[in-house]
């Protein structure tokens, strides 16, 4: 225990620069007789102590709640000042000070910060809210994607084309989840790159080779065996979802992962280059994380409200800005945007990805 | 051929020279060994530069591919070894040399290890029942985006040494002098740390901030290399022997994404301590990795699971990192040119990428280029690289 507490206070050391920001160090003297102060008050969340040694025995310094111990500093020599780090919760606290026969001191802690890991139920709820969701979206998905297929199988390349970019929306929307099932992601959402022949490969297939089809050559006459497949592959993935135990830290680390999409094969307008249909995937995945943050929200509010204030701002932003490019039920092409345009929301994206990278730690999860 | 024979033989002599010349050359030597049964390049220890320059040959038949094979042999003996670099004598005439070394070479432990495509053998030399029995176009694999314009090709070129500039000079040397012959179809520039800054650093790290090549085959471990690295005589072509068959890959690396990924989920996914690069839960980098402390999908378990079973699959790996600015989404295009070397590709990558497919990595990591060749035997007794196949 003390060989692992010794270990833990190294790698608090070792963590250097990168360890997170310390607010300014209590401090704390413990001379012969007491502490000085005896009474502290702190705020919730990382605390660092810095206590001397005023006294004339070898120091061990305790943070007590109840009987247990919180956090302990060993062996400080007379003359000697250790620093200790913490994270506390709020509630009243003793701190040793000293000869087992001298008084405690008091550490209240105030605020509202919660840290560390969540209780697990917390999340049942939030979860289970999303689950439903996300099958409303698998049957959306199912229906728009038969309405799709069907027109191209029909030759209706103007109503196949109109329809291309809605049936995209419920699986962009979900695509962290889709994503889980990476046989059923590659033959729907495969791009032309992912192939050596491109466009020309016999291994194309899913929503870009229809795509291809309908704008680059305007030809479906041999695209019905890329659009059956598509809906047989929309309908397994709507079976798999129904049958799935999301895993917390899955849809917990989905609206990063969303974003990331956006980051990643979205703002270079690569993802819908042949239709420019981007802005249309773009807006589902916000709205895919969108979700996913209001129904973390009264779980991250209480831990960092700061945080949750900045990618509320970001994502209303991002929104408004899609907003801006709306023709009635659908979007501008991308390729009206400009490099100015394209920039501008690169740095937004950019800054969302790296606020909703910290979710999940700080709900205590480990993102799968 | 016996003249040619005897130049490269001359030019070994000053090797000689130059070693007599300096005794006081501090280890590693400047110069390295290729006239053995093996290239450079491949068991020597891997120099802070390298670039990966992949050919297409012009040459419509045999003798034209002989042709191509002794510029190169003649290019490598003469740029290997330090001398004076001719200036030209008439200001009239395009100089001689690129002039990016100036008046001479320094040995700079540059070696040009040549590696030949599966497409060599087809009709156009009548090789094709010299083919190494297990090389073929490198094929697609589940998470590969392979750009055509960054894969394959007829002949490989790892140069690779202590400077950037000895590199791109030897390069720059070897393609005005083959030119005729070999059309440049591709070519990635890689780099490692150039002197570990502390012992802790002895292993390289890649573009993800882990340490790479910790548990790498221990290329002074010549029974592990005959083993593993080198084609032995007898199992395939007899041209073979001595060679390897070499993979490249190009794997860029999600930077901004993973740097923004939790610590815990980093080194779950790889299966070490970033700092450290000890296995998870152990402290020293080169402690044997506890399986049950490693997650099912964690890379270093996939890559090498310590099975019996799985001793015929080590690869010696002999990497680089690449960076090359920005791609069109303004995002840092930079990552692993992993190279392997190995006897049997099927027994080697091969199943080794099998095991990899679908790892928690993927998410971070694209492979688009690349390609596999096989490694010629070293020159031994031969007038010039690849005669064995040829004649």
């Amino acid at each position: 225990m003390r060989a692992f507490s010794q270990m833990m206070a190294l790698a608090l050391m070792a963590a250097g620069a990168a360890a997170p920001a310390w607010a300014d160090p209590i401090a704390v003297s413990v001379g012969d007789k007491g502490c000085e102060p005896m009474q502290l008050t702190v705020p919730a969340g990382k605390v660092q102590f810095m206590i001397t040694n005023a006294s004339s025995r070898v120091l061990e310094w305790e943070i007590l709640e109840g009987v247990m111990i919180v956090a302990e500093q060993e062996k400080i020599l007379p003359g000697f000042v250790q620093r200790l780090n913490v994270t506390l919760k709020a509630g009243e606290y003793a701190m040793t000070c000293g000869l087992l026969s001298n008084p405690k001191g008091v550490i209240r802690v105030t605020g509202a910060e919660v840290t560390g890991a969540l209780d697990p139920m917390a999340l049942v709820g939030p979860v289970a809210e999303y689950k439903v969701w996300v099958k409303a979206e698998a049957d959306a998905l199912v229906a728009a994607t038969a309405s799709f297929t069907e027109a191209v199988k029909a030759g209706d390349v103007a109503r196949a084309r109109a329809l291309y970019a809605p049936a995209r929306v419920s699986y962009e929307r979900i695509e962290p989840i889709a994503e889980l099932f990476s046989d059923l992601d590659a033959s729907m959402d495969a791009r032309a790159d992912d192939w050596e022949l491109r466009e020309k490969d016999p291994g194309f297939s899913g929503f870009h080779k229809l795509e291809y089809d309908l704008f680059a050559t305007g030809d479906v006459t041999g695209s019905g065996p890329a659009a059956d497949r598509l809906l047989a592959d929309a309908r397994d993935l709507q079976g798999r979802i129904l049958g799935l135990t999301l895993p917390p830290a899955v849809v917990v680390g989905g609206a990063a992962a969303l974003i990331e999409e956006v980051a990643g094969s979205k703002i270079s307008g690569e993802e819908d280059r042949y239709s420019h249909t981007d802005l249309s995937d773009f807006a589902a995945n916000i709205e895919g994380a969108q979700k996913i943050v209001t129904l973390l929200n009264p779980l991250i509010a209480p831990r960092d409200a700061d945080l949750l204030a900045r990618i509320s701002a970001s994502l209303a932003e991002v929104t408004a800005v899609l907003d801006s490019y709306r023709l009635g039920d659908a979007y501008k092409p991308y390729t009206d945007l400009t490099e100015a345009d394209r920039r501008a929301l690169e740095a937004r994206i950019a800054a969302l990805a790296e606020d909703l990278a910290l979710v999940p730690g700080l709900l205590g999860l480990q993102a799968s | 051929m016996t003249t040619r024979r005897s130049l490269l033989l001359g030019l070994g002599g000053a090797l000689a020279l130059a070693e007599a010349v300096c005794p006081a050359r501090a280890a590693p030597p400047a110069v390295l060994d290729w006239r053995g049964p093996h290239q450079a390049g491949i068991a020597t220890p891997p120099t802070p530069f390298a670039i990966f320059a992949a050919f297409d040959l012009l040459a419509q038949d045999r003798a034209d591919l002989r042709e191509a094979l002794r510029l190169l042999s003649d290019e490598i003996a003469t740029q290997t070894v330090p001398g004076p670099i001719p200036q030209g004598d008439d200001p009239l005439m395009p100089p001689p040399d690129n002039g990016l070394l100036g008046e001479g070479r320094a040995g700079q432990r540059l070696s040009v290890t040549v590696s030949l495509g599966a497409s060599v053998f087809d009709d156009r030399f009548g090789l094709a029942a010299r083919r190494p029995r297990e090389l073929t176009a490198m094929e697609r694999f589940p998470n590969d985006a392979i750009d055509p314009d960054l894969a394959h090709g007829d002949l490989m070129l790892q140069i690779s040494a202590d400077t950037r500039e000895a590199v791109l000079h030897a390069l720059r040397a070897i393609v005005r002098r083959t030119g005729r012959v070999l059309v440049p179809r591709w070519q990635i520039e890689g780099f490692l740390p150039a002197r570990p800054a502390a012992p802790a650093e002895a292993t390289p790290r890649n573009m993800l901030g882990f340490k790479d090549g910790t548990s790498n085959i221990d290329r002074d471990d010549a029974a592990a290399m005959d083993r593993l690295v080198w084609v032995p005589p007898g199992s395939e072509p007899a041209w073979t022997a001595g060679g390897s068959y070499q993979v490249v890959r190009l794997i860029r690396n999600l930077v901004e994404r993973w740097d923004r990924t939790q610590l815990a989920a980093q080194e779950a996914i790889m299966g070490r301590h970033r700092l450290s690069g000890a296995p998870l839960g152990k402290t020293e980098e080169h402690d044997t990795p506890d399986m049950a402390l490693l997650p099912d999908k964690a890379h270093i378990r996939l890559a090498n699971p310590r099975q019996p079973e799985s001793a015929a699959n080590l690869i010696l790996r002999r990497g680089y990192n690449y960076a090359r600015g920005l791609d069109r989404a303004g995002r840092m295009d930079m990552g692993l040119i992993f190279v392997s070397y190995q006897a049997s590709l099927d027994a080697g990558f091969r199943a080794v990428q099998a095991r990899l497919n679908g790892e928690p990595l993927e998410e971070y990591v694209k492979p688009f280029g690349g390609g596999y060749f096989f490694a010629l035997p070293g020159l031994g007794s031969q007038d010039h690289l690849g005669q064995t196949l040829l004649d």
